[in-house]
């Protein structure tokens, strides 16, 4: 059969628009709207007539909640996944189950362990122990997936300690700067400066568990001058997550 | 809808990601697309989360939307009609197989005959054909209107009105065929 005649096409069309075309019908008519503009012209018009049915439609104010909805499931994925998983102690652990993020994670915790069994002067580890003290760890990756720099601070401590893993490029007349991206997706806030040489310790204006106990993500800017609270960064060049580790 | 919104220009913003302008189309709107699911699915939360799904799809798809093809409204309409037609179906599967007739169907059944009918010429009112119209015979307008405002097949509105299926079927054939005539005449639409 010939669809696109325009007698029969029109038909069809009306009928898919109306809602009155089911079954096998509908789905071949679905397959010609695919494959030819023709068809989808036709079905413009006729959506365009019925929507003129709409017009005598009494208006109704959905509730508050359906926006509220709308943005949370849209917008803040983070939180909505959150509300869904089980709450519980061990929450900030689940948050971070998820693909990429776990891989990345693994990947920070496997190499601090490395590199604090070679030198566990590097963070600030007392005595001789295999053991992991109560910690934070970030590791930023640059654009192309390289490990870059590694931070780490103790829980109640107010130092962090940076190692970079290759070299980091500082153009004159920049800084790299150092923030932290809260979990709620709230903005982030400055938290030091990279220097481009390490190991290095960087003074923190408050200890680690209250800095970062909601954040979740490192990343390192590039600025022309080193960034006070409540400025905006730039364009990340490095990023990656940030663990605590009991 | 408020008549200030520019909804082209909300609805090319929104295509850009711009999370104010799609909040702005939202609220112009809103109250229209939900009185057209609300009308389909008489059930303010199954329409509110019709509402909902169809401005998951305007955020993700509105750079397929095509000016030179259709106007905003046009556009957003469809998608929310789809929706609630959709829901409707699978909501009547859903019921058929677990209950009998609920209160919601009760609801639905009381009014599905008149109801639809008044829309149907408030609409045509507002377009001035009604007059046009007017020599569609009653079972015809019905058949229109059952098939548009809930969403119904040539298979419920023959057992609506209690008629043959094919009966049901010329009746809409001829609703939307006068329907064309008088809109083409009235110079509302191509």
């Amino acid at each position: 059969m010939n669809y696109l005649l325009p007698e029969r096409l029109d038909r069809l069309a009306r009928e898919y628009v109306l809602g009155t075309l089911t079954g096998r019908a509908r789905r071949r008519f679905e397959r010609l709207l695919l494959q030819a503009p023709v068809a989808t012209l036709a079905v413009t018009t006729w959506q365009e007539r019925f929507s003129v049915l709409a017009a005598g439609v009494p208006v109704m104010q959905p509730r508050d909640a359906v926006w509220a909805g709308l943005e949370q499931r849209l917008f803040a994925p983070a939180a909505a996944a959150k509300g869904k998983a089980a709450a519980g102690p061990l929450q900030w652990l689940w948050d971070l189950l998820s693909g990429r993020a776990l891989a990345g994670a693994l990947a920070g915790v496997l190499l601090c362990v490395v590199v604090l069994r070679l030198q566990p002067g590097l963070v600030g580890l007392e005595p001789q122990s295999d053991a992991l003290p109560a910690s934070y760890v970030g590791l930023l990756v640059d654009a192309g997936g390289k490990p870059t720099v590694l931070a780490s601070s103790r829980r109640h401590g107010r130092e962090l300690t940076i190692k970079l893993l290759q070299p980091v490029v500082i153009p004159p007349g920049k800084v790299a700067q150092l923030w932290a991206l809260p979990k709620d997706g709230s903005a982030p806030f400055p938290v030091a400066v990279v220097p481009d040489k390490g190991p290095a310790r960087l003074k923190l204006n408050d200890t680690s568990e209250k800095l970062f106990a909601n954040v979740t993500r490192l990343a390192v800017s590039l600025e022309s001058a080193p960034a006070q609270p409540g400025d905006k960064p730039s364009d990340f060049v490095l990023s990656g997550h940030c663990v605590k580790l009991w | 809808m408020s008549a200030a919104a520019d909804l082209p220009q909300l609805l090319s913003r929104t295509a850009l990601r711009d999370r104010v302008a799609f909040e702005q189309l939202y609220r112009a709107t809103c109250a229209h697309l939900l009185g057209v699911a609300f009308r389909i699915l008489n059930n303010r939360d199954r329409a509110e989360e019709v509402l909902q799904e169809a401005f998951m799809n305007v955020w993700h798809s509105a750079s397929g939307y095509n000016a030179a093809m259709a106007t905003p409204m046009t556009w957003l309409i469809n998608i929310v009609r789809n929706k609630a037609i959709d829901a409707v179906r699978s909501g009547r599967t859903e019921r058929a197989s677990t209950v009998a007739l609920d209160d919601e169907g009760m609801d639905v059944a009381a009014d599905s005959a008149h109801e639809p009918q008044q829309l149907l010429a408030d609409s045509l009112t507002k377009v001035n054909i009604d007059k046009c119209m007017s020599t569609l015979n009653p079972s015809q307008r019905q058949a229109l209107a059952l098939a548009y405002y809930r969403g119904m097949v040539h298979t419920d509105i023959a057992e609506a009105l209690n008629a043959p299926l094919g009966t049901a079927k010329a009746w809409v054939r001829r609703g939307l065929d006068k329907l064309k005539d008088c809109l083409v005449a009235a110079g509302v639409t191509p």
